[in-house]
């Protein structure tokens, strides 16, 4: 609550006060000016860059890969998924509405001029401080924290750390474009195999412009050392982010990987299309986590990140996991659902997912279990929370092949209303081949019962303190998959975005 | 059908502006519509059939036909049912009858009312029932709110293609503070014909302000023929109207079955629909309620069971564009063999709908390798001060269960059908008709009997 703007109530509302929603204005009224805390981390960094003018075809994605000075075989799977790309319809299923993107006017790459720093000294000042800003703390992180941050501003990583003693133990943490030279076998070998470049129209785009990401790599029987982090930031104006990340996780190895975002203020869209692949082989474990904070947008959603992402997962190997938490504030509209390929026999997946949609937002969010091995579970706990005109779907699929025998599914989603201009719907698709499966669904929607609330003011806490309370419950199951440093932010992000907010 | 899936039926078929030769030119009437049809509705069936021309067949792309495949239907090459069957005598009826259960009986043969099969004599006061092609021609104007209207444009292209072909049906109309004691048996019989023939009857039901009517709806046919059933019935229930309706579909093995139930509820209505669905080798139902006024009820329940190489499919569309209604959806299904079911329920909450109560439940139980079942119950939500859930497990039987039973001495054959009527018991004893659950009851026992539990 610190960051509200004004303490001021009675904001103008603008809209029409009908009878049957003036119960909701007054709520508005009495509440708003807690919803309309500004967005925190809304600035831009000037900072000289490198970029491309706006426009996609051949030339440019060949330019994008000389300048990264990448191999022919990469530039040429670029140019095969662009081919593939130009074929593909723009999806419209989604609950969402957006202007059609011009992806003319979009340019597609853009980096930090300066490059091949030896140490964080050399990084532009301002850079520096804009992260300072963030609140990121890679200083004292490499004291204290133990985290490993490869820091992406734009598109090119200017900042990676702790890289030696990942080195030790055999761990590979690069940026992809690093990976694409000093481990070509291995990036040849896994990249497009979870998500291939036509699997849809934003993979498909992204594979033939990805210009930077995530590349890990974890060998046999071992166990990260640390957590992994990488922080994303989007700050060139109109320029479109397309990230890759692909993380390995071989036979009998475990790793833990953050991923958290903020971008500035915008007043154009900005798309977002990033690809996550992630492999799991026998007996390994890998545990995503993200939180998200982009711009999104001002209260008439004018501005805002255009958040398309595709991730999946693949547990490859008997008796594999594959986990995906994930806290979504931001953004104008977002588009994702983690899922999980539960190939291997006993592998398990799990989808925890937070999404918050107020102002004029709009989410359609969810997961895919897809279950082929033998005994296979999965677990699905969305918590979708809607205030002022934000629009939130779950949209999920169970898929239980016939040979998955004894395949295990639970999934929970339920939404919270705030105010009566939001909505929220679910979709989840249910497929069930095989007898021996179980598979359950529950779905709930309310809003907070006044009961809740007044029990809460009886005992001395203010409306504030007892909504952020209730809430803060709500999504508990979720952010207790959340490593700590994360689930303090979570939590921090939650209560700025929707404190007091009661419907 | 939702508005959404609607659309999407659309964008995927309406291409170009000419329509081809569609695979429904057989079904739509080939002459002029009788003459002396009210205008009203030789309008309502020009612009159905229109959108039947524009709609085209729906696809897997479609969302509202995603798991249910129509090659096999059009693959007959079904051809509308031309005359009325006259042949058939009182006697004929006699096995196909529930055992002790009395009532006001209504026979329609192949889609049309047979008035010598019926048994409408002493019908209560208030309680008019008829044929529909009689009620028109007797008062062109008395189902001009109903017919056609109630179901509306919105409807799936099965129905746009009843609306277009409609020939004959059944008019219920019970007026105003009508209490109808005995239930009200809708039979409709099919009889095969040496070509595969559709018939595509239209019934409306229509209860005033306070009525009570109980309604057995039941369907099934002499042998095992080929047939095809395209109904629609639409309901309009008046201020406070309580209907119990009762649908036990038991066509054919070789049947297809479409069935579509529109429903509008009046202010302080309640609606008890229940659904069995054991028969036919393909089975589409859709149940669509929309509410016209404040603190109406409407609770579907269901029990569907899909056998080998048996299609059962419900979706239901139940929309709250009104405050304080309440709903309830409660499925049950056995898949047993290479069958499948699918269930798709819709609860939309329009803006402004506040204090909806709305609760879905769909549960399945999955006997064998090879059964599917493909479920999708669906929320959308635009108010806040609402309590809405739902529902949905697949499971098989619970070991522990038949572990128990077997230790009681009981073999394992008769241990799980003994769990599996003990599944379907939540609905059949809802039937509340006696002589019904028993009907249905021995019905489901008998296919479980067949099934190679």
């Amino acid at each position: 609550m610190s960051a509200t703007p004004q303490d001021l109530p009675g904001q103008p509302v603008a809209e029409q006060r009908s009878g049957a929603s003036r119960k909701a204005a007054e709520t508005e009224a009495e509440y708003g000016h807690l919803v309309k805390s500004e967005y925190e981390h809304g600035f831009v960094t000037e900072i000289e860059s490198d970029t491309l003018p706006p426009g996609l075809d051949e030339s440019v994605i060949a330019t994008i890969s000389r300048r990264k000075g990448e191999p022919q075989w990469m530039l040429d799977w670029r140019l095969a998924a662009y081919a593939k790309w130009l074929e593909m319809p723009t999806p419209q299923w989604a609950a969402v509405h957006y202007a059609p993107i011009d992806f003319q006017a979009i340019s597609y790459f853009s980096a930090p001029k300066k490059k091949e720093l030896k140490s964080l000294d050399e990084v532009d000042p301002v850079l520096l401080e804009t992260y300072e800003k963030l609140g990121i703390p890679i200083e004292e992180q490499k004291a204290l924290a133990g985290v490993a941050v490869d820091a992406v501003f734009d598109s090119v990583s200017v900042a990676t750390t702790f890289r030696e003693k990942l080195a030790e133990a055999g761990v590979i943490f690069c940026s992809i474009s690093e990976a694409v030279q000093e481990y070509p076998e291995l990036v040849q070998k896994y990249i497009g195999s979870v998500v291939p470049p036509t699997d849809n129209f934003y993979a498909g785009l992204n594979s033939a412009v990805f210009t930077d990401g995530t590349f890990v790599y974890v060998p046999k029987h071992t166990r990260c050392p640390m957590e992994l982090s990488t922080y994303f930031r989007i700050n060139e104006a109109k320029t479109g982010q397309f990230e890759r990340t692909l993380i390995v996780a071989d036979e009998g190895s475990y790793v833990s990987y953050l991923e958290g975002c903020t971008a500035p203020q915008r007043d154009e869209n900005q798309l977002h299309a990033a690809v996550v692949e992630l492999i799991a082989m026998d007996n390994a474990e890998i545990k995503y986590s993200t939180v998200q904070n982009w711009y999104p947008g001002d209260e008439e959603g004018r501005g805002g990140i255009y958040n398309f992402v595709t991730k999946r997962g693949d547990c490859r190997g008997a008796n594999s996991k594959i986990s995906w938490t994930q806290v979504e504030t931001g953004s104008a509209i977002t588009w994702k659902y983690p899922s999980c390929i539960l190939r291997g026999d006993h592998s398990v997946g799990e989808f925890y997912s937070v999404a918050v949609t107020k102002g004029r937002q709009q989410a359609d969010t969810g997961t895919k279990m897809i279950h082929l091995g033998k005994h296979t579970r999965s677990t699905i706990v969305s918590k979708g929370i809607s205030a002022q005109h934000g629009i939130q779907s779950y949209r999920g699929l169970v898929r239980i092949a016939g040979k998955a025998e004894g395949a295990r599914n639970h999934t929970q989603c339920d939404s919270l209303l705030i105010g009566d201009k939001c909505a929220a719907n679910t979709f989840p698709y249910i497929e069930v081949k095989n007898p021996t499966a179980k598979m359950e669904h529950e779905a709930t929607t309310s809003k907070i019962s006044d009961d809740q609330l007044f029990y809460c003011r009886s005992r001395g806490l203010s409306e504030e303190d007892a909504v952020s309370m209730i809430v803060n419950g709500f999504c508990k199951e979720v952010f207790n998959e959340l490593p700590m440093e994360f689930a303090v932010e979570a939590q921090k992000l939650l209560s700025i975005s929707l404190e007091g907010a009661v419907g | 059908m939702s508005a959404q899936a609607l659309e999407s039926d659309r964008a995927t078929n309406a291409v170009g502006g000419v329509p081809e030769a569609g695979p429904f030119d057989a079904w739509l009437p080939a002459s002029a519509p009788a003459t002396g049809e009210p205008g009203w509705l030789t309008a309502a069936r020009t612009a159905a059939t229109e959108r039947v021309r524009t709609q085209g067949v729906p696809t897997g792309k479609s969302e509202g036909w995603r798991y249910t495949g129509l090659r096999a239907l059009l693959e007959q090459g079904f051809t509308p049912v031309d005359e009325p069957l006259d042949a058939m005598l009182r006697e004929d009826l006699d096995d196909l009858l529930v055992p002790g259960l009395d009532a006001h009986r209504v026979v329609v043969v192949n889609g049309s009312f047979a008035p010598h099969l019926s048994d409408l004599d002493d019908l209560p006061k208030g309680l008019r029932i008829g044929g529909l092609r009689a009620t028109l021609a007797e008062d062109p104007d008395a189902l001009a709110d109903d017919l056609a209207r109630i179901a509306g444009d919105g409807a799936h292209v099965f129905a746009s293609l009843n609306t277009a072909g409609m020939g004959d049906g059944v008019v219920l109309l019970a007026d105003r503070g009508a209490l109808v004691e005995k239930p009200v048996e809708l039979l409709h019989l099919s009889v095969g014909m040496d070509e595969p023939k559709v018939a595509q009857p239209r019934h409306v039901i229509r209860l005033g302000d306070g009525a009570r009517v109980t309604l057995i709806e039941r369907w099934a046919s002499l042998g095992d023929a080929l047939y095809c059933n395209n109904a629609v019935l639409e309901i309009g229930l008046g201020r406070d109207a309580v209907l119990a309706h009762r649908r036990v579909q038991l066509e054919s093995p070789s049947a297809f079955h479409l069935s579509g139930v529109y429903l509008r509820q009046g202010a302080g209505s309640r609606y008890d629909g229940i659904n069995v669905g054991l028969g036919g080798r393909w089975a589409r139902t859709d149940l669509v309620v929309r509410f016209a006024g404040e603190h109406a009820e409407c609770d579907l329940s269901g029990l569907y069971l899909a056998g080998d190489k048996q299609l059962i499919d419900y979706h239901l569309d139940v929309q709250h564009g009104l405050p304080r209604c309440t709903s309830r959806e409660n499925f049950k299904g056995i898949v047993h063999g290479k069958g499948k079911a699918v269930f798709d329920g819709l609860v939309y909450v329009a803006k402004d709908a506040q204090q909806t109560d709305a609760a879905m439940s769909n549960r399945n139980l999955l006997l064998s390798q090879g059964a599917e079942v493909d479920t999708k119950p669906r929320l959308e939500i635009y108010a806040d001060d609402v309590k809405c859930s739902h529902g949905t497990t697949v499971g098989q039987i619970e070991p522990e269960m038949l572990f128990y039973l077997r230790s009681r001495g009981i073999p394992e054959g008769l241990a799980r059908r003994m769990l599996c009527l003990g599944f379907a018991g939540e609905i059949i004893n809802a039937l509340g008709n006696e002589a019904l659950a028993g009907y249905v009851s021995e019905a489901v026992g008998g296919r479980l009997q067949a099934a190679p539990l």
